[in-house]
């Protein structure tokens, strides 16, 4: 498909075809290339020895144990214990927010001295029918809440 | 497009069709690199409420999925699927630590059904376990989920 035009006494030829060759080509390429779905994000899991012997000289720090149940109704079953501390959050908001309560700040003029500094192992206990989706949603909390040293234990009943 | 060679000469080169093919064989090499790169299956992961995971990104990883399908959970690697029961769980390990021997600091992603009960992923973490031990070397294993539509953790 060739356009033929004259102007001002010159004869002009735009060649159509290789044009349109280009874009469909280009609509290929970005029909292909574009992504719709939502991006995925990651949590960086730290495992705790599974059936291999601990170092003896290694200094086990107890961890902060949050179990989580099996979803009954609307709500999940969540303790929170450690050394000198129990407590049942109602949610995995009030979960945050208790661990962010434990937490020691490492800010000077911070107010809250908590227990706990970021790097203290915390261990994600959840029950063998507790759903993936609230096992993951312990975890978030956990890093909101600005741990770091953050693993899943085997399953409990 | 075309050029004389010469001038006043008959042959001249017509490089359109030159910059055509270019053209395709560059879409095709992104085509190809992307359906052999990683073969994800979309599966609807955990999204917490307040997300605070980090982007994945677009770097090379190892994905163990776990999928939720009539006869029980599937996990796959690769395009290979593995039952959860025992020989399929040392099939898995062996297939990571191969990959894993050849790139030994490549993550290993978990990419689990967010409907599953937690007793069917368990496996897939002990796989990669079992593997990074076959492998002999601490590997980085990460939990995937989804980010909020339009947020940034």
């Amino acid at each position: 498909m060739t356009a033929t035009r004259a102007i001002g006494g010159i004869r002009v030829r735009l060649a159509m075809t290789p044009m349109i060759d280009v874009v469909f080509l280009l609509l290929v390429f970005f029909v292909c290339t574009v992504r719709f779905e939502r991006n995925e994000a990651v949590y960086t899991l730290d495992l705790p020895q599974r059936g291999r012997t601990a170092d003896p000289l290694a200094l086990q720090e107890r961890p902060l144990v949050i179990r989580v149940g099996a979803r009954a109704g609307d709500g999940v079953p969540i303790d929170l214990h450690a050394d000198g501390l129990r407590e049942r959050p109602p949610s995995f908001d009030a979960l945050a927010a208790a661990l962010t309560r434990v937490r020691r700040s490492t800010a000077p003029d911070a107010a809250n001295a908590g227990l706990f500094v970021a790097d203290h192992p915390v261990l994600i206990e959840p029950a063998s029918d507790c759903g993936w989706q609230d096992a993951v949603d312990a975890f978030n909390a956990a890093v909101r809440a600005g741990f770091r040293n953050i693993g899943f234990a085997r399953s409990g009943t | 497009m075309k050029r004389a060679l010469a001038r006043n000469s008959p042959v001249d080169a017509d490089l359109t069709p030159l910059i055509d093919l270019a053209f395709l064989l560059i879409v095709f090499f992104v085509l190809v690199a992307r359906m052999s790169g990683e073969q994800l299956p979309a599966i609807p992961l955990p999204a917490p409420a307040d997300i605070a995971a980090t982007p994945a990104g677009a770097s090379r990883r190892i994905a163990v999925n776990v999928l939720s399908e009539e006869g029980g959970a599937v996990l796959t690697l690769g395009g290979e699927r593995f039952a959860a029961d025992a020989s399929g769980l040392d099939r898995l390990a062996s297939s990571i630590a191969q990959r894993l021997r050849s790139e030994p600091a490549m993550p290993v992603d978990i990419r689990a059904d967010r409907s599953l009960a937690y007793r069917t992923v368990e496996p897939a973490i002990d796989a990669i376990t079992a593997a990074a031990a076959q492998v002999g070397t601490r590997v980085t294993i990460r939990v995937c989920a989804l980010q909020a539509e339009g947020g940034t953790p």
